[in-house]
């Protein structure tokens, strides 16, 4: 074998590939634009229409209104944007700050303040307008308090439906949500009324339906109400009975973030691994095939073979460029992907993110590490196949179902709670996504000495695979089968 | 006539055995034994299936014998493939041009390929682009010319390292009548530069307008090794076809 006649066939295979549009989108424009772009689209829609089910108005039936009237106008005046909340979001909106990114911050304090910061809000200016909106001197620069009072669930309670139930059976109002005649219906308990006078606690009963989007959204609008309701009863009570004010809720919980890696790199750790894998994979997939069976099926095959050079020199120089596309494709993929969230591209996620996604030298080294000979493996696998099939479309329906057997294992890495151990790092694909992404959440100290025998395996399965490719396109029955 | 030219090509009991599951193995070229000359054109006459394509195939390394031996220009095929290679010309219907190279970039390649250093090839190359007037077209993908363009191109990367010994394989197969012309042409100018030249096909007139000597292959045997001449004179009417119809016997 001559090496230089082995780069002569890396360099025109190379070429060829990169005059391919198919070849090109897979390996280049597919990674940097299509995966932001398409996550990008499925984010904001979601959100768009979470939002949107959130504002619509819907009906609720309350079941036995003069059980409790006072109940009923007490949930009737939380129940609709008006007056103080349509100034509070109005404000809110000036300052550009929309209910979507209050609700990222998960009504974390810190979250939020960060989420000024970047939207150069000044907090104690915010803090003095809001006051003023809501004639509250009190009032706390909390982000619950805010939606609260901002986004108030927009109900219609009503006493009765026109044309009526025929009786308040389960069945009936299961019939009325179905129908999108309500949405859920509230019952009072009977003594209502006397056991909130004399002190004690009562229950409301809440009908809804699992399986209605626009059921569960009521629920739990009507939660947000009665815990409202449920907290100024208590503050009254305590009042009445000279109590402090923290007499009812002796203990609070109050979580503080340590200044770790957050909710970005925990993501980012999470979808990276996969994408890399898949995106190697689909990288090398189109110049495999092109360059096993497409060569066979444009008939340029046999012009290569009577060349006088070794067939060894024709795979490594094939199994190059495979190699190179594969890598270019994932390495393309995790820097679109990680640029995206840093730009802004997903605001809901980076806003609220906290702490950016990077990492060292020393990290991106050993992810290389794990990426290559993986990369390598899929080279050599794609090429053996792509060699033995006649044409395109053979090579095609054989790599298909290649491509779910990296997915599935790849996948691992968006199961919570699974850790890289010795058997987990003797897992083929399972083990490269794994230490993908402890290494990408900051764990690699902790996980040398798997990343070290991953890489061994790795590499020498690859070796293995390449020497069972070259073979493999050294027989004739798989290169003139017909 | 070609007795004291040098022998370049020389078969003895080549045999190509294809294991073929369900028939047992098929004798696809069955002790095939035959010498080509320099400066001659040697026929192979067969119909589909006969085993011309095995026989120049395993000339051309492509594929291994199962028993018997041949050399080209002194090299076996079968200890050195790659020297062998180097010393021929191969061109069938089956060697296509990558589509997605200019016509320069195809040639330069297997100049590549071949060895050649880029001032030989850039040389070499010049002469033949101006003698098959290809100037124009140099730089456009393969995918885009005329088939003449691309017989022309083919022609090229065959001959770009100046090989012995030429190998056609049913060269004109699907070709029109204009782009056949420039193959045969080309054919007979290899034998006036003295190269040796196997010729395969399945067409009489071809053998009778071309070739030197011939040899008749059926079911994977040479049935007959001898000039032109002679294998017109074994059938009464003096015709290239009928001769080789009492020699393969009609079709049952």
């Amino acid at each position: 074998m001559r090496p230089g006649a082995m780069f002569t066939v890396f360099r025109k295979e190379l070429i060829d590939i990169l005059r391919d549009r198919r070849t090109l989108i897979f390996m280049l424009v597919i990674p940097t634009v299509a995966i932001p772009v398409l996550m990008w689209i499925t984010t904001e829609l979601m959100t768009h229409f979470i939002e949107k089910l959130a504002r619509e108005q819907v009906d609720i039936l309350v079941l036995n209104p003069q059980t409790a009237p006072d109940l009923v106008e007490e949930i009737k005046q939380r129940a609709n944007p008006m007056g103080r909340a349509l100034k509070v979001a109005e404000l809110l909106k000036q300052k550009g700050l929309s209910e979507k990114e209050l609700a990222m911050t998960k009504g974390e304090p810190q979250a939020f303040l960060r989420m000024l910061e970047k939207k150069g809000v000044d907090p104690e200016e915010l803090a003095k307008d809001l006051r003023v909106a809501v004639e509250d001197s009190d009032f706390e620069l909390d982000p619950g308090a805010i939606i609260q009072n901002a986004f108030p669930p927009n109900f219609n309670l009503v006493t009765g439906l026109d044309p009526p139930l025929s009786d308040y059976s389960e069945q009936s109002l299961l019939e009325a949500v179905r129908k999108d005649r309500i949405a859920a219906a509230i019952e009072f308990a009977e003594d209502a009324r006397e056991k909130l006078a004399s002190g004690d606690s009562t229950e409301i009963r809440v009908y809804y339906l699992d399986a209605s989007d626009r059921s569960s959204t009521a629920l739990s609008g009507l939660r947000r109400i009665f815990k409202s309701l449920d907290k100024e009863m208590v503050a009254k009570r305590l009042v009445e009975k000279e109590l402090p004010p923290g007499f009812a809720s002796p203990v609070k919980v109050r979580p503080k973030r340590l200044p770790g890696p957050g909710i970005l790199v925990k993501i980012l750790s999470q979808i990276l691994p996969y994408m890399i894998l898949i995106f190697a994979f689909l990288g090398a997939m189109y110049p495999a095939i092109d360059l096993g069976a497409g060569e066979k099926e444009r008939g340029t095959l046999e012009t290569l073979l009577v060349a006088p050079v070794s067939r060894l020199s024709i795979v490594l120089g094939k199994f190059g460029v495979i190699l190179v596309a594969a890598l270019v494709s994932a390495v393309l993929a995790t820097v679109s992907l990680a640029a995206s969230l840093q730009l802004g591209v997903f605001s809901t996620l980076s806003l609220v993110s906290g702490g950016s996604f990077s990492f060292s030298v020393t990290e991106a080294l050993a992810a290389l590490l794990m990426i290559v000979p993986i990369s390598c493996i899929f080279a050599a696998l794609l090429l053996a196949l792509s060699i033995f099939a006649k044409s395109f479309k053979e090579g095609q329906s054989y790599a298909s179902p290649l491509q779910m057997v990296i997915i599935m294992p790849a996948f691992i890495s968006f199961v919570p709670g699974v850790k890289l151990d010795w058997i987990m790092a003797s897992i083929p694909v399972v083990n490269v996504s794994l230490a993908l992404k402890e290494i990408f959440t900051g764990n690699l100290d902790q996980h040398w000495a798997h990343v070290g025998v991953i890489f061994l395996s790795t590499s020498v399965f690859a070796g293995l695979l390449l020497w069972f490719a070259t073979w493999w396109f050294q027989r004739e029955q798989v290169l003139f089968r017909s | 006539m070609t007795a004291g030219s040098q022998v370049l090509v020389s078969s003895s009991g080549l045999t190509k055995v294809f294991s073929a599951r369900k028939r047992g193995g098929v004798r696809a070229v069955d002790e095939v034994s035959f010498e080509a000359h320099a400066g001659e054109i040697f026929g192979l006459l067969g119909v589909n299936g006969a085993g011309k394509t095995t026989t120049l195939r395993l000339l051309a390394t492509m594929l291994k014998p199962t028993t018997g031996e041949a050399s080209v220009c002194g090299h076996s095929i079968s200890k050195e493939p790659q020297a062998v290679r180097r010393n021929i010309g191969f061109m069938s219907t089956a060697t296509s041009l990558y589509g997605r190279l200019s016509a320069r970039e195809m040639v330069t390649y297997f100049g590549r390929l071949n060895g050649m250093s880029a001032e030989a090839i850039d040389k070499r190359a010049g002469e033949l682009f101006n003698l098959f007037s290809m100037n124009e077209f140099l730089d456009r993908r393969c995918d885009k010319l005329s088939s003449g363009m691309k017989q022309k191109v083919s022609i090229v990367r065959t001959v770009l390292h100046d090989p012995r010994v030429m190998i056609f394989d049913e060269p004109t197969a699907g070709l029109d009548v204009l782009t056949s012309r420039t193959i045969i042409e080309f054919v007979k100018d290899c034998r006036a530069r003295g190269k040796c030249v196997l010729f395969s096909t399945h067409i009489m007139e071809e053998v009778e307008k071309l070739c030197d000597r011939v040899g008749v292959i059926h079911d994977g045997k040479l049935l007959a090794c001898e000039t032109v001449e002679a294998l017109k004179a074994r059938a009464p009417s003096g015709r290239v076809e009928d001769a080789f119809v009492s020699l393969v016997g009609e079709p049952t």
